[in-house]
Order: C-alpha cells, then sequence, then structure tokens
C-alpha cells in the first residue's frame, strides 16, 4: 500500500504532465545524470525498491538545506520547519517513482513542500488547479544577463545593504505568504516564472504580480528599517550637537 | 533626465519591466531594449540597481543550514518506509 495521500498523488500526475525542462548547465548535468545508474540508462519498469531508494538519496538528499531554508520562511520556527521538511522528504521518496527523471527535481520537491506545508499548517482548501500551459510557449527564457551599473550606488541601496540578515529576514516575514515565497522562490532559487507557478499551483500572471507586489512591499519595509537605523545613528552622534543648540537657545 | 518612455509611462510598469530583467523573464530583443534604456536613463539605472541590492541581501540572508540531525532524520524515516514495487 502506498503512504501517499491523494493530493500528492494529484500534484505529481501535474508535474510529470508538466515536465519542465531545466535551463542552466548544471541543472541539465544534474538532470542527465539522474537519468544514469552506475553509467547505465536507468530503467523504471525493471528498478527495485532498494534501488529506487538509492537513487533518491543520491539525487534529492543533496536540497536538504535549500528546502529547510524555503521552509524556515513558511513555518514560524525551525522545529516546525525541521518537521516540514521531514515530512516533505517522506512524502517525495513515497512518490518518487512517479518522479520523471530528468525533469526539474528540484521544483518537484519544492512543490512537495509548499504543498506539504498547505496541508499541515494551514488546512485551507486549495484553488483549483488553473492550467496556464497555452501562454507558456511564448514565454521565450533568456537568463538576464548583469547590467553594468553605474558603479556608484544611491544612497537608498547603501544604506538598504546595511541592514543586518536578522532585519532582512523580519521584513520577509512580515509581507503575506503567498507574496513571501514568490519572492523567495525568485529571488532566493532563481526560479523562473513557470517554475514557480508549478509550485505554487498558480498560472503565470498571479505569479507575477504577487512577486510585483510582495517585492514593493518588501522594498517598503527595509527603507523602513534603514531610516530607522539612519535616524538612530543620527540621533547618536548628533546628541551632542543638539545639546549645544540648547545651550545656545537659552 | 529622460521621460522613460522606452519603458511605458508609469511606475509600475517601468518596474515591471526591471523586475522581468532581472528573473530572466524577457525575450532577447526586450533584453537589448532594456539595457539600452539603462544606459541611458539614470532613474531606472537606480530603481534596477536598487533592486539588485535587495536580491543579494534577500538571497543572503536566507540562506540557511539545516540543523545537523535532520538528514538523518530523514534518511531514517526512508529507511523505515516498506516501499511496494511498482
Amino acid at each position: 500500500m502506498s503512504t501517499m495521500d491523494p493530493a500528492v498523488a494529484a500534484m505529481h500526475e501535474v508535474a510529470g504532465n508538466d515536465a519542465t525542462p531545466t535551463k542552466t548547465p548544471d541543472a541539465g548535468a544534474a538532470a542527465a545524470l539522474e537519468t544514469e545508474v552506475d553509467g547505465k540508462p536507468l530503467d523504471l519498469s525493471t528498478e527495485s525498491a532498494e534501488e529506487r531508494r538509492v537513487r533518491f538519496e543520491r539525487d534529492a538528499m543533496q536540497y536538504v538545506d535549500q528546502l529547510y531554508s524555503a521552509a524556515m520562511r513558511m513555518a514560524r520556527n525551525p522545529s516546525d520547519a525541521e518537521d516540514l521538511v521531514q515530512e516533505a522528504y517522506t512524502k517525495a521518496f513515497s512518490a518518487f517513482h512517479q518522479y520523471k527523471p530528468g525533469t526539474n527535481l528540484k521544483a518537484w520537491l519544492y512543490r512537495i513542500l509548499t504543498n506539504t506545508y498547505i496541508n499541515l499548517y494551514r488546512k485551507r482548501q486549495r484553488e483549483p488547479l488553473q492550467s496556464n500551459s497555452d501562454t507558456i510557449e511564448d514565454w521565450q527564457l533568456a537568463r538576464a544577463e548583469s547590467h553594468t551599473s553605474s558603479g556608484l550606488r544611491s544612497a537608498e541601496a547603501e544604506a538598504l545593504d546595511h541592514l543586518p540578515d536578522s532585519d532582512v529576514k523580519r521584513a520577509l516575514q512580515s509581507i503575506p505568504e503567498e507574496f513571501r515565497l514568490a519572492v523567495y522562490f525568485a529571488d532566493v532559487e532563481g526560479f523562473a516564472y513557470k517554475e514557480i507557478s508549478d509550485i505554487m499551483n498558480t498560472p503565470i500572471g498571479t505569479v507575477m504580480s504577487r512577486l510585483h507586489r510582495g517585492r514593493k512591499m518588501l522594498r517598503d519595509m527595509l527603507a523602513d528599517y534603514a531610516a530607522e537605523l539612519g535616524f538612530r545613528a543620527a540621533t547618536e552622534s548628533g546628541a551632542a550637537a543638539d545639546s549645544n543648540k540648547q545651550e545656545n537657545r537659552k | 533626465m529622460s521621460d522613460c518612455q522606452g519603458l511605458g509611462d508609469c511606475d509600475d510598469a517601468r518596474m515591471q519591466r526591471i523586475y522581468e530583467y532581472l528573473d530572466g523573464a524577457l525575450t532577447r530583443d526586450d533584453i537589448a531594449e532594456i539595457k539600452d534604456h539603462l544606459d541611458s536613463c539614470p532613474e531606472c539605472l537606480e530603481q534596477y540597481d536598487l533592486e539588485c541590492v535587495i536580491r543579494v541581501m534577500v538571497k543572503r540572508s536566507c540562506t540557511e543550514a539545516a540543523p545537523e540531525n535532520l538528514k538523518n532524520s530523514i534518511l531514517d524515516r526512508i529507511h523505515s518506509i516498506r516501499t511496494v514495487e511498482a
């Protein structure tokens, strides 16, 4: 008997059909390796349970740190994040025979993580799946090359860059979940819109608007923190000057 | 001073374009267009720089190592699961 629940089963079907192609050279090489075992082409029809477990450990376990980082953006504390990752891995293992080798394994795992989070912690009804596959072909994806910047960073950029990591996490944590996760998937993991739409089970247009709004919220929040930080610094260094001024006024 | 006609008049459209550029979601033609624009528009370049800074900050702040025991707990669980032959 399989331990997989129907929600996971449904999502695997979708992930399998979509077969998101991997784009980066590294991911491409990893995908090629996934389809081999000990130098021989992988044959799913003859693979034993034990062989599958070995293959799962070889291919999927390398993402534990990354999934944990993402789980920390979902759950509110390290202990819940650990539970979440463990549960997601257990589900992924149970459903691993449905994963199509050579497709994007990391995105597949993230999708299970996201669903596990929603099922375990949120218990909310998922929206019906809306397929956007017609428009996907139009997206001729090309990675942005880094643009030669002015070399001179604005005062605002400079101020933001001085914020401690804890402030960045706090800012991210304070924006609503669907925006937070979209921003996380794009900025930290570098997933393409199509991949995020698979992971979050939402149309690409929704992903884009979540990213747009989420980034704005994040930026405003960070600007506030930076202003506070600057204000505190200014108050401290300006304290002596202020008392002088007050003296003069008397 | 640029009036940002290349990227649309409103700020939202302009930012959307910058996000798409950073997200690698533009076509090659669009990329060439926005690069040209960034070279000639200090306002957009500043926004672009700011977004780059935030992206780096988020990535840096949110990259965490899982606790040592987590990997082992997962492996223990996986080993204890009796799988069915497909």
